[in-house]
């Protein structure tokens, strides 16, 4: 009860008194929580469905068949014959798009013959007296999802890879299939013929009985597999792929997590703050019999109810926000890494939970050192009335060492290796960098103030002197001021500069990579792990044609190396200009390294290919081709940031040995020299007529490829905006309480003969030159963690080498934008200010 | 003539054209008809040109301690489509499998079906290969011996068959005929008497068994009239070497075809031709009522063929052995034990009998 007592009187009458200021920490503290939840919820929702629309009318199985380019299908019957009793259930699984609404869907063939004998299986939903097999041998059935055609008989016209087909709703998927998003159904028959992979399928799945042992099955029938065939546990390759998305994942908990680090200097600043404020209180309190303990607590309780109340807001505002994140989010998911359609957002018990723990944790944690700080005032601080403005002792000096060796442990931290994937030691180099700096800006401030006191006296007169000596004699509070804003600056600079580093290369390895005048692929939106392919007549066509001078066929497939998703393609390596422009780490010219690539059984890998998997040049690599396994030269390594899962490259004549599938994935068209563009198009548009093809200048493709570059990391800007919203917020909490602690100060000011506009002018000059020291410290630790984010996070997550490069426009807007909201944010303390009665201030005293 | 699983197959086919619409059309296929020149062993294999076939393998086997069980193996081919078509995914025919294991000493019986396409090796009849094959259950037909194998979750069968008789052409001109008209016939071949030994697993044990089997194989297209409902079969292997073959096809009125008909196999191997007037074949009461398609079953039956003196009644040791399909009609098929006299001599002997028609089947059927 006295405990009680002790927190509504020391705690919760000061919160109530200062609502404007209590209500944005507390807002502040929710959006961080907020966010962090968000991303949360909607990278569940992300990657939730990839897994269940591959998993569509699969009944329960516990092994697969792959292999890159297909499985061979006479291996379905030398399965099903295996005299042990297995289940065997081949699939073909592509996407095709829904014409009418380009909508990517899941496009799913299965024996609907043999699926009758899966007790499990899902039994569709047909009108009354048919049944499947009415139209087994009919090429254009097609059983869908009620929201994609909601009656039999109903047409739905698919694009699937170049070419538009419509087909006959002749049921619907069972709602016991579970599925999200909409899906389509074919027979297998049906389903090769029209994604063209007749001879092949796409995996086969297994059931096998529980004795003698999974591990026994495993290798019992691996034996009698080809040995480019692969077989895996069921869900290997959702496996796979959540394996590299969690990568992706994590670096956006992590960075979800900046505004809550935001939040978390704005609650030790707020609690801080109370504390200086309230120190004679405290006294008081501590000699009315209070013990330390009682104190520490009641402080400890303030960031509680910060974090609890900030978590309760969070759930509603964190569920607002995963609405616009999952948009973000799946549009990131589906460029870099698989087909998706994101579930629904839930916000599970388990969320809610992390918000609590998150919020109520992080303020609880920050709030430890000033209520330890609070916990040690001796109850004779009650009588020590001359002390009113105590201000706390900085121990600058010592706090500079400690940044320097923190700043070094950094260094340090930042060149050990990533732990199970994870950019562990990256991510805590830079923690310790934001540690070091906040450590180092007490000293900072008071090296660059009596400059700035200097310059800013000759510019704005005697209130900017006011302005920078309270600055700099109040120094805990402006050095946590700072220290807040400067840290959401650097995160904001850090990934700006990453960012933009990374779109510079990008563009930069486009202008080499890219040297075609012409590219055409399959309409359709390009994803990941989507293989559309375009007929092989085409290209033969485009060839033929008055100024073109040569065609170049890619092809990809999708490969799983070690555990892992990757691409295996090809590239026809035949004419010079298809040799051009591909960039290698060994800084070898690129018609050397692709006339090599184009004899014998060599490859060249891309960059995360070799990071992720430790390829060198000169190493051997063996690779599942159909059903053989061969074994290839690793003759080059190469620049790409196309393919996060990296690229096996083949010439396309050794490709075609072992897979000899002649459609091509994309084209490339050179022109003859001096052959005229439009018309060349408009050949191509003539030659194409009839398939449907998208067709790329070179202006164009490079253009494609920056808008998906940007919509790819349009969740990281989301980020950024949120944390600096929340650093922007706390500049103007702090205000308010500089203004409410100073109100003796001001009233003083304004008995002695200062104007309101004097008062006013000093509250936006000291909000400027916090804006000023945050931006310069902000600018300097974020060029630091941004050589972290490039060299250690990003090469250890993504494997890609990123140039680095200023963007400066962006930073100068975006600073700029966050010094003017810095000085908006002092307007409205500033008005409180100016309100103040000097007569009855000065009463007070 | 195995005219039972013929005629369900041909009640299945007909439910299937009827139900599923199926596209095959008896129009494109050739009908059983006089005269057929048979080929061996080419003709123990397919026969695409029929629309409907099967191979059906049934016996009384037992274990050296005495345990005794009977089997069923069946497979059957349904013409679908004769359209051209090189995908082997394109639906020519669909292949169902029957597998049924009577546990006669431990009164329990269980069953499994299947049903496939030819698809890229998953099921077929190929001469080349000498196979019959549905999955891995599959029959090995070789001119001195066959192989079976089969298997399910929790039971498993292997079994080496040899003939001791060369194999029987069922009925007249090489036709068996089910009914009055043209093409109401099946082309209908059978081993009357295989030695039979192997092992089978039920529920975890295994049991090395011996015993004699029966093979029935029939192709033809459309044979059973339209007034005719089902058929009693029976195949019977006394134990003085001779073997007796009855079927009685029955109409919706409850009379008997006079296109019934059967065989006795002789000690030599010489088949005699039996035709309704030489038998008389008749329920003679103990009716047992499935629990699962409610169909009402005779159980007890008597036969006598006054031609070769023989006189004897067939009953079964187990009741429940029908056949309860998802995917066609269900029906009767079990072992059975025969006791009687041939010219006074007492004769014992085992078979199979089949039932067919009597269970309201459609209805219970669970197409996908």
């Amino acid at each position: 009860m006295p405990y009680l007592c002790l927190f509504l009187r020391l705690i919760v009458r000061p919160m109530l008194r200062e609502k404007t200021r209590s209500l944005l920490v507390l807002f502040a503290v929710s959006l961080g929580v907020a966010v962090a939840l968000a991303i949360e919820l909607a990278g569940d929702a992300a990657a939730s469905s990839f897994h269940t629309s591959l998993q569509t009318v699969a009944g329960e199985y516990n092994l697969e068949v792959r292999a890159a380019g297909g499985v061979p299908q006479s291996l379905v019957g030398d399965l099903a014959r295996l005299p042990w009793a297995i289940r065997v259930t081949p699939r073909i699984e592509d996407h095709a798009t829904v014409a009418a609404t380009g909508e990517t869907i899941p496009l799913i063939g299965i024996d609907f013959i043999a699926h009758a004998n899966d007790p499990d299986g899902a039994r569709f939903s047909l009108p009354q007296n048919t049944s499947i097999f009415n139209d087994i041998n009919s090429p254009d059935a097609l059983w869908v999802t009620r929201s994609l055609c909601d009656h039999v008989g109903g047409t739905v016209t698919l694009l699937i890879n170049d070419r538009q087909h419509a087909y006959t709703v002749r049921g619907f998927l069972p709602s016991s299939a579970q599925v999200s998003g909409d899906v389509a159904v074919m027979d297998i028959d049906a389903a090769q013929q029209a994604t063209g992979k007749r001879g092949s399928v796409d995996r086969i799945l297994l059931k096998v009985p529980d004795r003698p042992g999974f591990a026994q099955w495993q290798q019992r029938i691996r034996t009698l597999l080809p040995p480019g065939v692969q077989l895996l546990p069921q869900g290997s390759e959702t496996a796979a792929n959540r394996r590299m998305l969690a990568a992706f994942r994590w670096n956006l908990r992590i960075l979800s997590y900046i505004a809550l680090l935001v939040g978390a200097f704005l609650i030790y600043n707020t609690i801080s703050v109370s504390v200086v404020r309230r120190r004679a209180e405290i006294g008081t309190v501590r000699a009315l019999g209070a013990g330390r303990r009682a104190v520490l607590l009641a402080f400890l309780a303030e960031a509680a109810v910060f974090g609890v109340l900030g978590s309760l807001l969070a759930l509603p505002l964190g569920r607002f926000l995963a609405g616009g994140a999952v948009r973000l989010l799946s549009a990131t998911v589906n460029a870099l890494y698989v087909s998706s359609r994101p579930g629904p957002l839930a916000l599970s018990t388990g969320s809610m939970a992390l918000a609590f723990v998150v919020g109520i944790g992080v303020a609880v944690a920050s709030a430890l050192a000033p209520a330890l700080e609070a916990a040690r005032v001796p109850p004779t601080e009650a009588m020590a009335r001359g002390r009113r403005e105590y201000d706390v002792r900085v121990e600058r000096r010592r706090d500079a060492v400690l940044a320097v060796l923190l700043a070094l442990a950094a260094a340090f931290t930042s060149r050990l290796p990533a732990l199970g994937g994870k950019p562990v030691f990256g991510y805590i180099a830079a923690l310790l960098l934001v540690a070091a700096s906040a450590l180092a800006i007490p000293a900072l401030i008071t090296i660059l103030m009596p400059v700035l006191s200097a310059a800013l006296r000759r510019l704005l007169g005697v209130e900017a002197l006011l302005a920078s000596r309270s600055l700099a004699g109040s120094l805990r509070r402006t050095s946590v001021l700072v220290g807040t804003l400067s840290t959401a600056i650097a995160m904001m600079t850090s990934v700006a500069i990453m960012v933009g580093s990374f779109r510079q290369t990008v563009v930069t390895w486009m202008e080499c990579q890219l040297p075609a005048d012409f590219y055409l692929r399959p309409a359709g939106e390009p994803g990941a792990d989507r293989y559309p392919t375009i007929q092989p007549g085409l290209a033969d066509r485009i060839a033929k044609l008055p100024g073109v001078a040569a065609v170049s066929r890619f092809r990809a497939y999708p490969l799983e190396y070690q555990g892992l998703p990757a691409t295996l393609a090809s590239a026809e390596l035949d004419s010079p200009q298809a040799r051009q422009g591909t960039e290698f780490l060994s800084g070898q010219p690129s018609s050397v390294v692709l006339r090599a690539l184009a004899t014998g059984n060599n490859t060249i890998v891309s960059e995360p290919f070799a990071n992720k998997h430790h390829v060198h040049t000169g190493d051997a690599l063996t690779l599942p081709l159909g059903s053989r396994a061969v074994p290839f030269h690793v003759i080059g390594i190469f620049y790409d940031y196309g393919d996060e899962g990296g690229i096996v490259l083949l010439a396309r004549s050794t490709m075609l040995r072992y897979l000899p599938d002649p459609a091509a994935s994309s084209l490339a068209v050179y022109l003859t020299p001096g052959a005229d563009l439009e018309t060349v198009r408009a050949r191509i548009r003539e030659a194409a007529a009839g398939t449907d093809v998208l067709l790329f200048s070179n202006g164009e493709i490079r253009r494609e490829g920056i808008r998906t570059f940007d919509q790819t990391f349009a969740i990281t800007y989301a980020l950024e905006a949120v944390a600096i919203l929340v650093a922007v917020l706390g500049v103007a909490g702090a205000l308010i309480s500089i203004v409410i602690d100073r109100r003796r100060e001001f009233g003083l000011l304004r008995f002695l003969g200062a104007s309101t506009s004097q008062i006013r002018g000093l509250i936006l000059v000291e909000a400027g030159l916090i804006g000023i020291l945050a931006n310069f410290v902000g600018l300097l630790l974020g060029y630091l963690l941004s050589l972290i984010l490039i060299y250690v996070i990003n090469q250890q997550s993504f494997g890609w080498t990123i140039q680095f490069h200023w963007p400066v426009a962006v930073l100068i807007a975006a600073l700029s934008g966050v010094y003017a909201a810095t000085v908006l944010a002092g307007l409205y303390p500033a008005s409180v200010a100016q309100h103040l009665n000097p007569i009855e201030v000065i009463h007070e005293e | 003539m195995r005219s039972s699983p013929g005629y369900i197959w041909i009640r299945c086919a007909a439910i299937v054209l009827l139900l599923l619409a199926v596209t095959g059309h008896a129009a494109d296929y050739d009908r059983a008809l006089p005269g057929y020149h048979y080929q061996f062993p080419r003709d123990n294999f397919d026969h695409p040109r029929y629309q409907t076939e099967w191979w059906y393998y049934t016996g009384n086997i037992a274990s050296s301690n005495g345990h005794r069980f009977g089997f069923e193996l069946t497979f059957f081919r349904q013409g679908i489509s004769r359209r051209p078509n090189p995908s082997p995914w394109y639906v020519h025919d669909l292949y169902l499998a029957h597998f049924a294991l009577s546990d006669l000493t431990g009164g329990r019986y269980q069953h499994a079906e299947r049903i496939n396409r030819a698809g890229p090796g998953i099921a077929g009849a190929d001469a080349a290969q000498h196979a019959v094959w549905n999955g891995n259950w599959r029959a090995d037909i070789e001119p001195n011996s066959q192989q079976l194998q089969a298997m399910t979750n929790d039971c498993r069968m292997d079994l080496r068959l040899t003939p001791v008789k060369p194999i029987v052409i069922q009925g007249r001109n090489g036709i068996s005929r089910k009914a009055a008209g043209v093409g109401h016939a099946s082309h209908y071949l059978s081993f009357s008497r295989l030695l039979t030994s192997g092992s089978i697993r039920v529920q975890g044990v295994r049991y090395t068994v011996s015993g004699t089997s029966w093979m029935d194989h029939e192709f033809f297209t459309g044979s059973m009239a339209p007034d005719e409902e089902g058929w009693d079969w029976v195949g019977l292997q006394l134990d003085n070497g001779t073997e007796l073959m009855l079927y009685r096809m029955r109409h919706k009125d409850g009379s008997v075809d006079p296109f019934s008909s059967g065989s006795y196999i002789d000690a030599g191997g010489r088949s005699t031709f039996l035709a309704s007037a030489d038998f008389s074949m008749r329920p003679d009461g103990d009716f047992w009522t499935s629990p699962h398609t409610r169909g009402r079953y005779p159980l007890r039956w008597h036969i006598a063929v006054p031609r070769f003196g023989l006189d004897c009644t067939v009953t079964t040791s187990l009741d429940n052995q029908e056949l309860s399909s998802r995917f066609g009609p269900s029906y009767w098929e079990g072992a059975v034990t025969v006791q009687g006299r041939q010219s006074r001599a007492l004769l014992r002997g085992v078979g199979y009998l089949e039932m067919t028609g009597y269970a309201p089947g459609a209805a219970n059927i669970e197409f996908p």
